[in-house]
């Protein structure tokens, strides 16, 4: 085990005190790993990542609230929000990203830990969070002229919205890549969008990073 | 894990993907209308559900908000595995219904009670050639049910209690 690595005792205490509800708790065990230098994508997977994966779980084995889940969730951000000063690289590559749910969908964790990671890699980031209307973030990506648009999809059953907006995308920036990931493709892409050379799909945080690290977006 | 034994055969996860690969895919056609009609399909079901005499029974007490909730995300999950049809989604997607609602009080009988309402509703809602279009799908839940069942029922029990 290195020093720099998030144990599993320390997992547990995160876990624990999320779901007790103690910000300020995991706020400082958050802050204590930054300093100890763990990689901010480590902590963003290896601790919120896992932790709300298993808050997911507790609730569908009624172990927990609805009501403990969006704390968690809303705890969580608060975190990503509070670390995010300190994570932006001072370096910046003079490129931009544009990053979204999904038209319905509402979860928007994981797209802002995907924001977050581009910013920490020079980029600069659009995060528009969950559920953007497709003409919304057609306008906005006309305004901004972003380099790359990453679209965020949980939900299986908003599959039919992200088919319209990379459809719209398309229409509009015929030259444009997009990246879709989210919990929804964790069995992997349906058909349709293996069909689409300029869509890229991304499973995991440390997929992306090496993506960015390679040039290769 | 996640097995259980049915007339000699093994049912667990990943015979339930190789089974649902056998599905026949739905029309375009009758994707389209059971999307189109999804909201109405699920009050229907709604409406037939609630007035059963042993609905509590089914359902939980506590839990006539919950059922019809999931008769929504029914609609439109169904709507959207029509359409964009991968097995292991719409097997694991069901493993969750059964130990979410499972762990909440619903009644093993429910999920036979609700596939067969569906279909009904389905019959009487979808023109003839879609819903033979989109039988096999609801087919194919009712056969496995009892392995839905099962496999979520040893899941439940298998999982260790925590203390928050």
């Amino acid at each position: 085990m290195e020093a720099n690595e998030i144990t599993e005792e320390m997992y547990q205490h995160y876990l624990s005190s999320l779901l007790s509800g103690k910000r300020l708790q995991c706020a400082d065990m958050a802050e204590k790993m930054m300093r100890k230098q763990i990689p901010v994508k480590n902590i963003y997977a290896g601790l919120f990542q896992r932790a709300l994966y298993q808050v997911g779980e507790l609730w569908e084995h009624n172990r927990i609230s609805v009501a403990a889940e969006h704390m968690a969730t809303s705890i969580t951000e608060g975190l990503m929000n509070r670390m995010y000063p300190n994570i932006v690289s001072a370096k910046r590559i003079g490129k931009k990203i544009l990053i979204s749910g999904v038209e319905k969908e509402q979860h928007q964790v994981g797209a802002k830990m995907v924001a977050d990671l581009f910013e920490m890699k020079g980029w600069d980031a659009f995060y528009l969070g969950a559920g953007t209307p497709i003409h919304e973030l057609i306008r906005f990506a006309q305004e901004t002229k972003p380099d790359r648009i990453g679209l965020s999809l949980s939900v299986y059953f908003h599959m039919e919205e992200l088919e319209k907006t990379v459809k719209a995308i398309r229409e509009h920036f015929p030259n444009l890549r997009m990246l879709v990931g989210g919990q929804a493709f964790r069995h992997g892409i349906p058909s349709w969008l293996k069909t689409l050379p300029e869509v890229m799909p991304v499973f995991s945080l440390d997929e992306l990073e090496k993506r960015i690290d390679s040039g290769n977006i | 894990m996640e097995t259980y034994k049915k007339q000699g055969n093994a049912v667990n996860r990943e015979s339930l993907i190789r089974s649902a690969e056998k599905i026949p895919p739905a029309s375009a056609k009758a994707a389209e209308e059971y999307a189109r009609k999804k909201e109405l399909l699920a009050a229907k079901v709604n409406e037939i559900m609630v007035q059963r005499p042993d609905i509590l029974y089914l359902a939980g007490e506590k839990n006539m908000e919950m059922m019809k909730d999931n008769h929504s995300n029914h609609a439109r999950f169904v709507a959207s595995i029509l359409r964009y049809f991968q097995p292991e989604v719409l097997t694991d997607t069901v493993l969750w219904v059964f130990r979410s609602y499972r762990s909440r009080g619903f009644h093993q009988n429910y999920w036979a009670a609700q596939i067969s309402t569906w279909i009904e509703v389905l019959r009487q809602e979808l023109s003839p050639e879609s819903f033979a279009s989109v039988y096999p799908l609801y087919e194919w839940l009712s056969v496995n049910i009892p392995a839905f069942s099962n496999i979520s029922e040893l899941e439940f029990q298998q999982t260790p209690e925590h203390d928050f």
